[in-house]
């Protein structure tokens, strides 16, 4: 109270000053026709022009939940899609369907945005803001928005996840080229955050710079992209083609992120133990 | 009290020239000799800013009464008075203290008297032609009315203000 009196007495002649203005100024405009359509258009085009300003500062703070909205969008639209695809039986192979076996997998999508990341490492994490009391488990693929491969989940709390990031010397996940079907297996080697080698390619596969490479993963549906071939060239012993693939996700610049969960990875998982 | 006195005189004086002598010479269309910011710029400057706005504010009244004015003349001479320390600073790089026993208009010389009359002056026709025309779209003109009828009102301020200076202020 004794601030606000110190402010006060501190203001009060500006604040009279204002007051006496703004009535000689108003006196003034409503004097004559020309100079109140003078003050008052230059008054609107002021005002305007500061609802304006506040309208767009209001937009800039408001993009965080935007974004936030337009991925929990996102991940409902990707689960309806794939209910539907699951539905029609429109990817399903007919001979399996004829074959009767039950192939189809049933994935759910959590959005969730990244707390923190690490790039400069060999082994570099990613810590995102859901864990197992919203139902995340290891595991669990992780995509961008705009279906990019970011990785996959290796431990969750009751409230955050560490996800596993390509850009991991640990970091295995099969790939395949979008054109022929043909598959690799992608590894980072560490040299680049921007590239990672896909190996073991066929010398079938006839790779072109440019081509695109998707994930083929149990732990993700198809049509998530890991990047494009930059370069590519026999490996060492001349028996297979080792691509070099420009990266579609950004690490480093992660916000939003989608984890994908297939109801059916126990299983398979339990399946190839078995064979093993 | 003499002094206090002065300032009345002073007043009646710039105010009766303005309203009844310099409104109604028409010297040229960009020449309009205004000498009644005197009133505010010459009270002393160790006055309290309240004082001196209220002191504007009879001032801008009296002409806008009678000279038509609505309230042009009372908003551009508020300002003035609102900023007349900070001018003086400009002009003269001189503080106002509160606690000056003698008054710093009498304590400067006549070239830095001179400076922060015309500075405020300047100020003062910018304001009150930009009130009145609320137009930028003949900006040169603006500018030419702005600078010289600042120029012709110093010189007819110029006497009132050296008379009051040296028998009031007693320089």
């Amino acid at each position: 109270m004794q601030r606000l009196l110190e402010f006060i007495k501190q203001i009060y002649v500006v604040f009279i000053f204002l007051i006496l203005e703004g009535v000689a100024l108003w006196c003034y405009a409503t004097s004559t026709p020309y100079t109140e359509a003078k003050i008052l258009s230059r008054t609107s085009a002021m005002g305007g022009a500061v609802s304006g300003m506040v309208t767009e500062v209001h937009h800039f703070f408001a993009l965080p939940e935007k974004n936030r909205e337009l991925t929990a969008r996102v991940a409902h639209l990707e689960e309806v899609l794939a209910s539907r695809i699951e539905d029609d039986g429109i990817d399903v192979d007919s001979l399996t369907r004829m074959m009767n076996v039950r192939t189809e997998l049933v994935y759910r999508y959590y959005p969730a945005r990244v707390v923190s990341v690490t790039t400069s490492k060999m082994r570099n994490y990613i810590v995102i803001d859901r864990g197992e009391d919203d139902g995340i488990a290891p595991n669990m693929g992780v995509i961008t928005p705009d279906r990019a491969l970011v990785g996959y989940i290796v431990s969750c709390s009751p409230r955050y996840s560490v996800v596993m990031p390509i850009l991991n010397e640990k970091f295995r996940i099969g790939g395949c080229l979008v054109d022929n079907n043909y598959t690799g297996s992608v590894r980072w080697s560490g040299a680049s955050t921007h590239h990672v080698d896909l190996l073991d390619l066929s010398t079938y596969a006839d790779p072109e710079i440019g081509m695109a490479v998707e994930v083929r993963s149990e732990r993700l549906p198809e049509g998530i992209l890991i990047g494009h071939i930059d370069d590519y060239e026999y490996n060492a012993t001349q028996t297979a083609y080792k691509a070099r693939l420009h990266l579609a996700v950004d690490v480093s610049r992660l916000d939003n992120v989608i984890v994908v969960e297939n109801s059916h990875y126990g299983e398979i998982e339990g399946l190839m133990e078995s064979v093993d | 009290m003499y002094k206090y006195i002065s300032y009345v005189w002073l007043m009646l004086l710039v105010l009766v020239a303005q309203i009844f002598l310099l409104d109604n010479i028409s010297i040229h269309l960009w020449l309009r000799p205004m000498i009644f910011p005197l009133v505010v710029l010459l009270l002393p400057m160790e006055w309290r800013t309240l004082w001196v706005m209220l002191i504007a504010l009879l001032t801008g009244v009296v002409m806008d009464l009678s000279l038509g004015g609505a309230g042009l003349y009372v908003a551009s001479l508020l300002p003035v008075a609102m900023l007349r320390s900070t001018l003086m600073y400009l002009a003269t790089n001189r503080v106002v203290e509160a606690s000056d026993q003698t008054s710093l208009l009498s304590r400067l010389s006549l070239k830095q008297l001179m400076l922060y009359l015309t500075l405020a002056m300047l100020v003062h026709h910018a304001l009150f032609f930009f009130l009145e025309t609320l137009s930028l779209a003949h900006f040169l003109r603006l500018m030419a009315t702005i600078i010289f009828s600042t120029l012709l009102s110093m010189v007819v301020a110029w006497p009132i203000v050296r008379l009051f200076v040296g028998k009031v202020l007693g320089r």
